[in-house]
């Protein structure tokens, strides 16, 4: 049974729409949910949070309808965005105070161990936290009630490198050490392509991929031309670069006459195919 | 439910709000609308919707395992709290009111029971305007007040314009004191009733809109 499982999503807007979005979490991993600003992300997001109503479509949780089970969904369910925004001039304790009392598996051991690790302090305001920090006491919500899917919107936006990278660690080890599944959606592709296992990619609110990272890396190579590009069908999203131009190719399109090919990163990837 | 009150009482109630309370103690000027306080609380409840918006009380609510109903449902719990605890710390200074002063009212009506019988009609109008109307869309706070104080002013106006216009029934109901007090208590009743039904048909209407909104 897939931890999620969303089947035929519409949504439509005045000037968006999202259009049949498909997709499935396997259990114990992180998927990366990447897609340019505008792309639908954050309105799928928010679809599986039941925050929207679709035009249609199905969003299971744990095999369990979200529109039928949502408070038994949301009990098993942590959504940590680019940090705690919500009520910036309370104190930490009295934020705490009130949402553990909604938690039926609420854990206060893994609570005051979470603040430990993360070297919070329960008299200070999400006001007076850093990005990082506010990231980090979300995160231990989500960890305290012993969530089992932690949904991420742009939790590294706003993050200096060094705390990106700690906070990629916490995510490993989550997954390793509590088993826990990990949606994660972001524009920093880097960071997908240091913790993400699957990856799934929105455009103009359509799924245009979904699959093992790797495979979707694997299926591209980049080829930088110093002159003029040939005009070859073959070649994807041709955009200028200092010393001349590059595009990308399907690894099995290969090769390319007068190019210097290279593996391609997931930014490149991502660049080149919105350039489509 | 019990959960979603403390969080309003802990984190969503505005200061304010508890405030505007110790302006019942207004009724102790010689001669005043004394309607105005009534408004007063209206605005505390204005404040807590609005400093909801900036601390997003209803996005940090809905991650919550909480129904929208419930949510909606809290929030009335919490009006109908601040709204009764205002007549009650106005009950008080009515007394002393009517101890201090033997002159009526020059500005309005005098306070008596038949004055908190209106009073509850006044602050039902406005809950029946103003949540329906904030519930459509809590991001926009602004003019659903506007449109419950309008409700509440016309409210006002009308039972003001009507002792003149009613001379008879003003003689029933504007005493100072305790005279006809049936008169008066059957007034406080029919207010306190259709209180309780306006804040009853907007709840139901908030929770419909709010259910239905997209965040």
């Amino acid at each position: 049974m897939a931890v999620l499982s969303v089947k035929g999503l519409c949504k439509k807007y005045k000037a968006f729409e999202l259009k049949n979005v498909s997709f499935e979490l396997r259990r114990g991993t992180i998927t990366g949910f990447i897609g340019r600003n505008g792309a639908g992300k954050t309105t799928t997001l928010k679809a599986l949070l039941h925050f929207i109503h679709p035009d249609s479509g199905e969003i299971r949780f744990f095999g369990q309808d979200i529109a039928e089970h949502e408070l038994a969904v949301k009990q098993k369910l942590g959504f940590v965005s680019g940090g705690a925004d919500y009520y910036p001039m309370k104190k930490l304790k009295a934020i705490t105070d009130v949402t553990k009392r909604f938690y039926g598996e609420w854990d206060d051991g893994v609570y005051r161990r979470y603040m430990k690790l993360f070297g919070l302090d329960e008299t200070k305001t999400p006001k007076q936290l850093s990005e990082g920090m506010k990231v980090k006491y979300s995160l231990t919500l989500a960890l305290s009630h012993h969530a089992e899917l932690l949904i991420f919107d742009e939790p590294t936006s706003g993050l200096d490198p060094v705390s990106r990278d700690e906070l990629l660690d916490i995510f490993l080890e989550l997954v390793e050490r509590e088993g826990v599944t990990l949606l994660f959606s972001t524009h920093i592709t880097a960071d997908l392509e240091k913790c993400a296992d699957d990856i799934l990619y929105i455009k103009n609110g359509e799924i245009s991929a979904e699959m093992p990272l790797d495979d979707f890396i694997a299926e591209y190579r980049v080829a930088r031309f110093a002159g003029e590009v040939p005009n070859d069908g073959r070649l994807l999203g041709v955009k200028r670069e200092r010393r001349g131009c590059s595009a990308l190719m399907r690894a099995e399109d290969l090769p390319a006459e007068g190019a210097e090919v290279s593996d391609a990163t997931l930014e490149e990837i991502m660049v080149h195919l919105e350039k489509e | 439910m019990k959960n979603l009150l403390l969080k309003e009482w802990r984190l969503a109630l505005h200061p304010a709000a508890l405030l505007f309370l110790c302006l019942s103690s207004m009724l102790l000027i010689p001669s005043y609308p004394y309607f105005v306080i009534f408004f007063y609380t209206c605005l505390g409840l204005f404040f807590i919707c609005l400093s909801g918006r900036e601390n997003k009380d209803i996005y940090y609510t809905m991650l919550l395992p909480a129904s929208k109903r419930g949510i909606v449902a809290a929030r009335f719990l919490l009006a109908i709290l601040i709204e009764l605890l205002q007549f009650a710390a106005a009950i008080p200074f009515a007394l002393l009111h009517n101890a201090l002063y033997s002159a009526p009212n020059a500005a309005g009506m005098n306070v008596n029971t038949a004055f908190f019988g209106f009073a509850f009609l006044l602050i039902g109008l406005f809950n029946l305007v103003f949540f329906p109307k904030y519930y459509r869309n809590p991001n926009k706070v602004g003019m659903p007040f506007l449109f419950g104080c309008l409700a509440f002013a016309a409210g006002m106006t009308a039972v003001e314009a009507g002792r003149f216009a009613l001379p008879a029934i003003d003689a029933y109901l504007n005493a100072q004191g305790t005279q006809n007090l049936p008169y008066q208590l059957a007034a406080l009743a029919a207010g306190a009733a259709l209180w309780a039904l306006f804040t009853l048909i907007a709840y139901r209407r908030s929770a419909k809109s709010f259910e239905a909104f997209d965040l």
